[in-house]
């Protein structure tokens, strides 16, 4: 099965608008902590300027490295057959491997189900959650 | 709820009176969940967590918003229920079938979160104060629902 492609989670990054250059209008979101700005469109007011340094900052090792774990949580509420229906289509896994998964969530209390960089585990737990199911990510100590 | 039909686009359920009824008023209850209920880690102290903990709110509750409008629309389509000699014929696209598991599990799940997070063995109607016994219902109903679909869909 085919995994969910759409990200809208994090904000778009790739274009950096330094702020003097922005009208206070035309900037609807400024990461005060980051010093970044971001747009949802690429607004015609000024050519953007790409800030590499600042990219790399927010794109660090951290975030790329596969040392996030997404764990899924047992809970007394969660239908077995639609974990495993979840499981599935998140992950594009073989209904053999989603069961497994599934009753390791339900005899031991929580599965592995991934070992990601910090933006995939993100991305995961998202779906995961839209399915209401109780699940986060962890480093991999 | 009995499936009759299914093919590549959409399955066909048959449902009594009683049961499109239920199922309307059960959707309609959508969302149920507490808006930023659901943690996206257990290091909570670490400050990257609460950024990505900040953007995960927003994007659910975007995404409850955005379902609980397309719910209004789908709801309203005037093929969704077909009245038949024994009740009802009710069309479930199969692309709308991923959205409405999310949106019926939500609603079993807001409902057990109001029951107070018991173990479901442990919800006895019997033992429940009558003023939940609706809630107990609704939880009930939409997992009858939900399991009613992944069989049909899986089926």
């Amino acid at each position: 099965m085919a995994r969910i492609a759409s990200r809208p989670l994090r904000p778009l990054r790739e274009i950096i608008f330094p702020a003097p250059l922005i009208p206070a209008a035309t900037a609807p979101f400024l990461d005060k902590r980051r010093g970044e700005i971001y747009f949802h469109t690429v607004a015609n007011v000024a050519e953007p300027l790409v800030a590499p340094d600042q990219e790399k900052e927010t794109r660090t090792k951290d975030e790329l490295e596969p040392g996030y774990l997404v764990v899924c949580w047992n809970d007394p509420v969660n239908l077995m057959q639609y974990v495993t229906h979840v499981f599935q289509k998140v992950f594009g896994w073989e209904r053999q491997k989603a069961e497994r998964h599934m009753m390791q969530v339900h005899e031991q209390g929580k599965s592995v189900l991934a070992r990601e960089s910090l933006e995939k585990a993100e991305f995961y737990v998202h779906q995961l959650q839209k399915y209401t199911l109780h699940a986060t990510m962890e480093r991999d100590a | 709820m009995k499936r009759i039909s299914a093919d590549d686009k959409a399955v066909v359920f048959q449902l009594s009176a009683r049961e499109r009824e239920a199922f309307v008023r059960i959707l309609q209850t959508y969302p149920v969940v507490p808006p930023a209920h659901q943690p996206v880690s257990k290091e909570l102290n670490n400050p990257r967590v609460a950024e990505y903990q900040r953007l995960l709110d927003d994007a659910l509750a975007e995404q409850r918003a955005a379902n609980q409008r397309h719910l209004h629309a789908w709801l309203a389509a005037p093929e969704r229920f077909q009245k038949i000699k024994a009740g009802y014929r009710f069309t479930l696209e199969r692309v709308d079938s991923e959205w409405l598991l999310q949106v019926l599990n939500d609603i079993r799940v807001g409902h057990w979160l109001r029951l107070g997070s018991l173990e479901v063995g442990e919800l006895k109607p019997q033992d429940l104060d009558p003023k939940l016994l609706p809630i107990w219902l609704a939880m009930e109903m939409s997992g009858y629902f939900q399991m009613s679909i992944l069989e049909a869909l899986e089926g």
